[in-house]
């Protein structure tokens, strides 16, 4: 359909032979395969159901085009790919409203007159079905006694999700007042664990619900019962005020569902390297000062896709989104820190394995040449730094000489106490943060160093811990998922199966080598992982410590002269 | 720059934060400052109650003039909230901002192990060797600008897509709405009444 | 093609075999304690050259 010709006359729609479920109208009312998804879309155009439709090639039905006077219908029109460069992404993808048909104990897909909250909108919405006739499923009979259930898909972690879906109890709470103003004879009873009524004028419509008539039972339903003769529902719940279990009898029940993180998400979370919580929405910055921007540069949160909110906080967040993306760019120029690769061009042995481990394809390298960064492609992870074999890459702030020292620093008194950890900055070193933010204890032992990603760490690194005296060593990064250096990560495993093999060959315990991936948003996978590490650590002897000293000991060298190129002006 | 690193000489300068209570609360603060004063090329340590506030900043800056410090080292919370800002206070001090370095004794430190004074302190001491002996291999570097290309891309028409790319157009970009579904509106367009106002929601 | 491969948690100790897909992309973990420490164990005798080429018997 061509959007711009379109006048949305319907005539097509008159004519066209297929009948679907309106998803609009949540299935409660049929659509043609060409039609319009409401009467105030934007754009305000027809289209077409290819899905749907009878006439492609060859043209089976073709009725619509006849009718079309603005000939405005396409039927060889394709999914395009459009390419624009941005300088800033706010992703606002919101959320998937909760299908109950798993929560079989309230009968959704059993008993005709079980609906869910978003399904009452429509039914009581002028646009809906019923033109704003309020009917149940069941008969088309006016129901006067209707039952609430709070929670349907929300503070429930038997169902995988355990977080409050914040919308709710104001929704069923409107919803009564809705269905006081328009039908007085109406009697609501609403089942709840909490109310939570805590925005501006929240309360006061929530009393004006209660001196509307609504019943508040404080106690959800454990079972509901059909009267096959009528349709009525029964729903059993022990008021946990009285203590009693009740039966109480209703024309209708609305389930209020919750909401969840949208399916798309993780196409989306991987797209942009984003992280979620264990909620699953996107995980922001910083919970209280950065609650918009995500770890991704560039990147903004809007809406219900960073967490459960209603359309003010929605239209709040997305002021910040706007207002920090604008910040952006404004500026119109953004620092990269100077965290890139370096190749010394003499000790490049033009060997290539820098240019086929980098997940930017940053180095470009031909066979018999040395290697080049790209300075503006590099995005400082370290992994070819650590993959080079002939010391000829400098990561510039991460050196291999600022590392040694560091690891010498740490190590150099009683190392047999501390368990070494190495921690990457965008998922480990934040997941340590977390446990630190939400005080969550762990042993001490513990000596964390950061690293961009846990691919900058070395076979070096790991064998001068031990050098040092380090009883265990761990190196720690993102998930799989959530790498942010694309899948730099795949290196680290690699390379600690190396050091296993090496670490066996070498007489060394290869167990005192560990690997975890903990998400930023983990921190009590990261206490848990010191816990764990601490219990390893006590199982390490002296000897054993003395014999990795000796066994590891590295091959003399020539010493390595690493200069880390400067690169200040003034 | 006067201050930028000359030749073999290192001077470093070390900050350790109370945090109020946060860290001295767990951490003898005062034992790591005399611990740091001690550490090679170190030629100032200070105690600080709160090393980001601004008298805090104003002793580093201070430090750094008046010991000719090359290298600085805080101990405070986690890189990944404070170090732009100590970043920017060393610059302001005309060091280069790359020869600020931390050492993270509240996130991963103070907060997780409470009542042990005696195992945080000494782990608080070897946090901060290792932040010295890495700030004693750093180097100046300037930083890359990249240009940013003016137009905003926003993925989802919901009430807050539609709100955040009608703010980005009111302040002068161009904005790209992606949306997959065949109207924007989002989920918000299929309700009837919405709450507190109880008007529509299209 | 599958094979079945060996793999050791280097926290606890359980050995076990799995499938592995031939070029897939999986994080590992220790189907008793959960630890991401899993070692692929080879029939092969060990190569301590390999560089990130020859997919097929690693992670």
């Amino acid at each position: 359909m061509d959007p711009e010709a379109c006048t949305a006359c319907a005539e097509c729609a008159k004519v066209c032979p297929v009948v679907k479920p309106d998803e609009y109208q949540m299935g409660l009312s049929s659509r043609k395969a060409i039609y319009i998804p409401y009467p105030q879309a934007v754009p305000c155009s027809y289209i077409l159901n290819m899905e749907d439709c009878l006439g492609t090639n060859p043209i089976a039905c073709g009725k619509c085009t006849e009718v079309c006077e603005p000939d405005c219908i396409n039927y060889d029109d394709h999914d395009r790919i459009v390419t624009r460069d941005v300088g800033a992404v706010i992703v606002a993808i919101g959320a998937d409203v909760y299908d109950p048909t798993e929560m079989d104990e309230y009968g959704y897909t059993r008993f005709d007159n079980v609906i869910t909250s978003m399904e009452f909108e429509r039914l009581i919405c002028a646009g809906g079905p019923t033109l704003g006739h309020f009917v149940r499923p069941g008969d088309q009979e006016r129901p006067k006694r209707i039952g609430f259930i709070q929670c349907v898909g929300s503070r429930n972690p038997a169902i995988g999700r355990p977080y409050c879906s914040n919308i709710c109890c104001m929704n069923t709470i409107k919803d009564t007042l809705l269905l006081a103003d328009h039908y007085p004879d109406v009697e609501c009873t609403v089942f709840y664990q909490d109310i939570r009524a805590v925005g501006k004028s929240f309360e006061d419509m929530f009393q004006r619900s209660k001196e509307a008539g609504t019943r508040y039972i404080r106690g959800l339903p454990g079972d509901i019962e059909e009267n096959p003769e009528n349709g009525n529902l029964t729903l059993i719940a022990e008021n946990t005020t009285s203590g009693q279990i009740e039966r109480h009898e209703f024309d209708m029940v609305i389930l209020s569902v919750g909401v969840g993180p949208p399916k798309d998400l993780a196409k989306v979370s991987s797209l942009l390297t984003l992280s979620k919580t264990s909620d699953g929405f996107f995980m922001e910055s910083h919970p209280k000062l950065k609650p918009v921007d995500a770890p991704t540069r560039g990147v903004f949160f809007a809406g219900f896709c960073e967490s459960p909110k209603d359309i003010k906080d929605s239209v709040c967040q997305a002021g910040a989104a706007a207002s920090r993306a604008v910040a952006l760019l404004n500026a119109g120029e953004v620092h990269i820190e100077a965290i890139t690769s370096v190749i010394d061009a003499d000790a490049c042995k033009k060997c290539g394995v820098c240019a086929s481990v980098c997940p930017y394809s940053a180095i470009t390298w031909k066979k018999g040449e040395v290697a080049v960064v790209i300075d503006a492609a590099c995005a400082g992870c370290g992994n070819c730094g650590a993959a080079c074999k002939f010391d000829a890459i400098t990561m510039r702030h991460f050196t291999d000489a600022q590392y040694t020292a560091q690891i010498r620093a740490i190590l150099a008194e009683d190392p047999q106490d501390k368990v070494f950890v190495f921690a990457c900055n965008w998922c480990s070193y934040s997941g340590a943060d977390m446990a630190g933010i939400s005080r969550m204890h762990y042993p001490v032992s513990n000596r964390v160093v950061r690293t961009m990603c846990s691919a900058r760490v070395s076979e070096e690194m790991v064998l001068e811990a031990f050098r040092c005296g380090a009883p265990i060593v761990l190196v720690s990064g993102c998930h799989y998922a959530d790498c942010h250096y694309i899948s730099a990560n795949r290196q680290t495993v690699q390379r600690v199966q190396r050091l296993w093999n090496k670490l066996e060959k070498a007489g060394v315990r290869p167990q005192r080598l560990q690997l975890e991936w903990i998400s930023a948003a983990e921190g009590a996978k990261f206490a848990k992982v010191m816990a764990q590490m601490e219990e390893l650590r006590k199982t390490v002897t002296m000897e054993e410590i003395e014999q990795a000293k000796a066994a590891l000991k590295p091959k003399p060298k020539k010493p390595k002269k690493e200069k880390e190129p400067a690169a200040v002006a003034g | 720059m006067d201050s930028d690193p000359k030749g073999d000489e290192l001077r470093v300068g070390v900050f350790i934060c109370d945090c109020g209570l946060n860290i001295a609360g767990t951490v003898d603060t005062q034992a790591v400052t005399d611990y740091a004063a001690t550490l090679p090329d170190v030629v100032c340590a200070i105690r600080n109650r709160y090393t980001c506030a601004d008298p805090g900043q104003n002793e580093i800056k201070k430090a750094i003039a008046a010991h000719r410090l090359n290298r600085v080292v805080v101990a405070s919370c986690t890189p990944l909230q404070h170090e732009p800002t100590f970043r920017t206070c060393v610059a302001e001090a005309g060091l280069n901002r790359y020869l600020m370095e931390m050492a993270n004794l509240r996130e991963q430190c103070s907060w997780v192990h409470p009542g042990d004074l005696e195992g945080a302190t000494r782990k608080a001491k070897d946090l901060v060797a290792g932040a010295v002996a890495r700030a004693r291999q750093l180097h100046p570097h300037d930083e890359l600008t990249v240009p940013v290309t003016k137009r905003a891309l926003v993925i989802g028409g919901g009430i807050a897509g539609m709100e955040t790319a009608i703010q980005l157009g009111d302040a002068g970009h161009q904005v790209v709405l992606v949306e997959k579904e065949a109207s924007i509106g989002g989920i918000m367009a299929q309700l009837d009444k919405t709450y507190p106002t109880m008007d529509c929601s299209i | 093609m599958a094979t079945m491969e060996n793999f050791k948690c280097m926290l606890c100790g359980y050995e076990y075999q799995e499938l592995v897909e031939e070029g897939e992309d999986k994080e590992r973990s220790c189907p008793k304690c959960r630890s991401n420490s899993i070692r692929h164990l080879k029939a092969r005798p060990s190569q301590d050259k390999t560089n990130g080429k020859g997919k097929k018997a690693k992670q």
